[in-house]
């Protein structure tokens, strides 16, 4: 071994890749790892629009990162998938890449855009998921989950519908592709040609590294510490959703009500049509008052909404200031690891040549 | 006079595209507390009686009658003018005005009733429209003025001109509507005045209402 193999390997120990154990190879085929994207605001860019549409962005914002953790507990709980993460940015290479984006928010429905995609890139699904408040679950504002729950429980059959088109071969392939695939991203010199993609964005296993390939232990050791900080970025979303799952229930309810005095303004405006002539007084002021009322409950939704930020902000921020310290810390370990995989594939080829 | 004059003028948006610009900052500062100044503006009673002089001088009534001077306006000209002024009236009875503005918006809080606002997207003034009315408002010079179109023709527009010494804010309240043969024209007048600096710092919260604290305030 070369001087310079030798510092790369005495690096990579000293940065802790040889911590862990090694992976282990057999498991449930069905319980394929679920990786959940923080999910899209859908906040218009054009800011005009935001009051019209009754979007509140920061608030969109902090459900943004907060709904997607109440689809991981639920796939959590129902014990039919391997690890379900929440992660901050979409990770292709996952074996199941859970995103979405909110379609509509306004307390009494919930409508979510949801689309999975398998590591070989196939398209489990891609539909739109909406739910509705009953009375009764409002009455227990405490669990924050239960309210909308049916939608969470729609992915999750969704979910479960989709793997179950797929035989045990074809899961197998998919945890087979997903770890090729995060060892390509980080290693192409030494992966590359065992993965193809074709137009449509599938990757088809071209052949398999072998078990005792060193180069994929260390990539599956890479995965496992980057796991390690993904749980912790995970569990900063748990803190988030503990901490301001109250508030948001209540926000919540604030913003039920407020679509029952909508409803109740309309009613107002249709029962105050009077008979007397459309100059006199009454009626004039009728007209006047079905503004004002709209506009008063609009005005009430707004100071709400600056209510709910003042409250959660503070958590927000401190939450996704922590987040960022570990996805840097993740992310120049990343470009490390990288560097150090691909001069020692370089190191190992170098001495594989001069050996044989 | 303006009455004459209003009635006459050929029939011109209040607010047009080139008011709801602004390049750059706001070309007023209207922010502030301002508090009614009683002792002036305009009596509701007296700007009837104007109205009503003007009616009776103007009236088609007076083709029917050979009687020359002044016709009782009929209760078909006056009904509606009489309801707009109850409205006006009533619409300009805050005693305070809350005016909080920044570069993109102004908000003017008005109790016992709704907030106007005026707000820019890009120096572009944005309206706000419903089921029950059109809300569009524009700088004219350095005159704010919020103009509101409610069904069946009945429109309401505020200008706001504060004094060059920022003390004094005049606020001209017109309501008008398609049934009546003039609009009615309310004019206020509105002093400055320092709210006392509060002892607490005070945030809205959802859950626990008004917090408030000497100090910072952590939640």
């Amino acid at each position: 071994m070369t001087r310079a193999a030798r510092f790369l390997l005495m690096a990579i120990v000293s940065s802790g890749l040889l911590q862990y154990p090694a992976i282990v190879h057999s498991r449930d085929v069905a319980a394929l790892s679920v990786s959940i994207a923080v999910f899209d605001p859908g906040v218009p860019d054009d800011r005009s629009l935001h009051r019209d549409l009754q979007i509140f962005p920061r608030i969109r914002g902090v459900e943004a990162k907060f709904l997607p953790f109440v689809l991981r507990e639920t796939l959590v709980e129902s014990g039919e998938w391997g690890a379900v993460r929440v992660v901050t940015e979409p990770d292709e290479a996952a074996e199941v890449a859970v995103s979405g984006a909110i379609v509509h928010s306004d307390g009494e429905r919930l409508e979510l855009r949801v689309r999975a995609v398998d590591a070989t890139g196939r398209l489990w699904f891609d539909r739109d998921f909406s739910a509705r408040l009953s009375d009764s679950s409002q009455a227990d504002l405490g669990d924050t989950r239960s309210s909308y729950q049916p939608l969470y429980d729609a992915i999750a059959v969704a979910l479960r519908e989709a793997r179950q088109q797929l035989d045990d071969r074809a899961l197998e392939r998919i945890s087979e592709i997903s770890l090729l695939r995060y060892a390509v991203e980080l290693a192409p010199s030494a992966f590359g040609q065992y993965l193809a993609e074709d137009e449509q964005g599938t990757f088809t296993l071209q052949r398999l590294p072998a078990r005792s390939d060193p180069m994929l232990d260390r990539i599956e050791r890479i995965r496992l510490t980057e796991y390690v900080i993904t749980d912790t970025v995970d569990a900063k979303f748990r803190e988030l959703h503990e901490e301001i799952a109250s508030t948001y229930a209540l926000w919540r309810e604030y913003r039920r009500k407020s679509v029952e005095y909508d409803r109740q303004n309309a009613q107002r405006a249709q029962e105050t049509q009077s008979d007397a002539p459309r100059d006199s007084f009454d009626a004039i002021k009728n007209r006047y008052d079905n503004y004002k009322w709209d506009r008063v409950t609009a005005q009430e939704r707004d100071r709400l909404a600056i209510a709910f930020n003042n409250e959660v902000g503070p958590v927000v921020e401190a939450m996704e200031a922590r987040i960022a310290e570990l996805e840097s810390w993740v992310d120049d370990k990343y470009a490390e690891w990288h560097r150090l995989l691909e001069e020692l594939f370089d190191a190992e080829t170098e001495l594989n040549r001069a050996a044989s | 006079m303006c009455l004459v004059m209003v009635a006459c003028t050929p029939a011109k948006p209040v607010i047009d595209e080139q008011m709801m610009r602004i390049d750059g900052g706001m070309p007023a500062d209207l922010g502030g507390s301002w508090e009614r100044d009683y002792s002036r503006g305009d009596d509701v009673n007296q700007v009837l009686r104007d109205i009503y002089y003007y009616l009776s001088r103007t009236s088609g009534d007076r083709a029917y009658t050979t009687r020359p001077g002044p016709v009782k306006p009929s209760s078909r000209d006056w009904q509606p003018i009489s309801a707009l002024a109850r409205l006006a009236e009533l619409i300009t009875r805050p005693q305070v005005l809350t005016i909080s503005q920044n570069d993109q918006e102004i908000t003017v809080d008005r109790k016992d009733d709704f907030s106007l606002l005026c707000a820019f997207y890009d120096g572009v003034a944005k309206g706000t429209e419903s089921d029950y009315g059109t809300e569009i408002c524009g700088w004219d010079g350095d005159q704010l003025v919020s103009h509101l179109i409610l069904p069946d023709g009945l429109q309401v527009t505020h200008r706001f001109t504060v004094s060059a010494d920022h003390k004094q804010l005049r606020v001209v309240t017109t309501v008008s509507s398609n049934t009546a043969r003039v609009p009615v024209t309310l004019t206020r007048f509105y002093k400055k005045f320092e709210r006392l600096p509060p002892d607490f710092n005070c945030i809205e919260t959802l859950s626990m209402k008004r917090v408030c604290s000497t100090g910072e305030i952590e939640l």
